[in-house]
């Protein structure tokens, strides 16, 4: 008897720690949802997928990023910081040539961004497999991403000095690697139309090999 | 019979014209690629400056308004850059390949477009 409920208090003590260690993140898929819409978040981001744009017409229609599948895109717990933060990630307004971006993003009180992140989270893709694409400094990667197709063109990086360089059109890329899934980096770069079947950056696949795309994606994912 | 068989002919027809127009439709006008694909660095009217075209890059996109510099262009070589990008021509990295995006057609009127923006030809 004394052994069980020693057996017991130490189970017990193992599960206290265990929960106590894990990081709190009470939010609500369905209160998200309903937040979601209650902020008229579907105004700019599409959340059913798949992808059905067409023509450019239609590409430059869209207001916001799609989030169809924002759970295979982002990392853990990034919507959730980002909605009660929201850091310009688009130097430039959406698809936009004159447009800065102003910034205005919409910021959520603690409780309405968990459960925002919660229900964003739940939205995948199939097209984002679990290639295990893990940070790495390759010098194949960075001679793709700085020299041969000279990636900051369109994205801001941070330069040797940590100075902020790169063109402007393109998401940032400061910060990608705490933002983004690098498995979604590589399904991005090997399938992009899956997520976005018109865009104004270039297909890749056909130009870079699976290989080099997976370099690129593991160089990105240190940023 | 052969009234029905008509019929079904020219419903067939129409049917494949209207399939084959559709799918014309769908490619995009050298202006409209001009203003997506090429403007974020080139700039919506060529000037070479378009949003990417920060001060810290190391090379400012090439203006496509300059007819001296777009005359040492053959539109062999335009078409080159657009598909496989500046390496193609030995220019900057910074012109990214679009042979993948656009189609052999798209390519072929963006070159007349920046002709014309250019209003000039190789010398």
């Amino acid at each position: 008897m004394k052994s069980f409920v020693t057996i017991f208090s130490v189970v017990l003590a193992i599960l206290f720690l265990f929960y106590a260690a894990t990081p709190t993140f009470a939010g609500s898929s369905e209160s998200g949802k309903k937040i979601f819409k209650k902020n008229k978040c579907i105004a700019c981001h599409q959340i059913e997928g798949p992808a059905r744009e067409k023509t450019i017409a239609d590409q430059m229609k869209r207001k916001g990023p799609e989030l169809w599948y924002a759970g295979s895109k982002f990392k853990a717990g990034f919507i959730e910081v980002w909605l009660k933060n929201p850091e310009v990630i688009r130097p430039m307004e959406y698809y936009s040539i004159t447009e800065k971006n102003r910034g205005d993003h919409i910021k959520l009180n603690s409780a309405d961004a968990a459960d925002v992140a919660t229900y964003l989270e739940s939205l995948r893709s199939g097209a984002v497999k679990p290639v295990g694409i893990q940070p790495a400094v390759d010098r194949k990667g960075r001679i793709i991403f700085s020299k041969s197709q000279s990636c900051y063109g369109c994205h801001q990086v941070l330069s040797r000095r940590g100075r902020v360089v790169g063109g402007l059109t393109g998401p940032s890329l400061i910060g990608a690697g705490k933002r983004l899934n690098p498995d979604w980096i590589y399904a991005y770069m090997t399938n992009s139309t899956a997520f976005k079947p018109v865009k104004d950056m270039p297909i890749y696949a056909g130009i870079l090999s699976n290989t080099d795309m997976a370099a690129l994606a593991a160089y990105i994912s240190t940023f | 019979m052969a009234r029905s068989l008509f019929i079904t002919v020219m419903i067939s027809t129409a049917l494949t014209l209207l399939v084959a127009g559709a799918c014309v439709a769908g490619a995009a006008s050298a202006p409209d690629n001009y203003r997506f694909y090429c403007a974020q660095c080139h700039g919506l009217e060529g000037y070479g400056d378009g949003p990417n075209a920060t001060k810290n890059q190391p090379v400012e996109p090439r203006d496509h308004t300059s007819a001296y510099e777009m005359g040492k262009l053959t539109d062999e070589d335009i078409s080159y850059v657009i598909k496989d990008g500046g390496i193609a021509t030995s220019k900057s990295t910074l012109m990214p390949p679009f042979g993948k995006t656009l189609t052999d057609a798209e390519v072929t009127e963006l070159v007349s477009y920046i002709r014309k923006l250019c209003n000039c030809s190789a010398r």
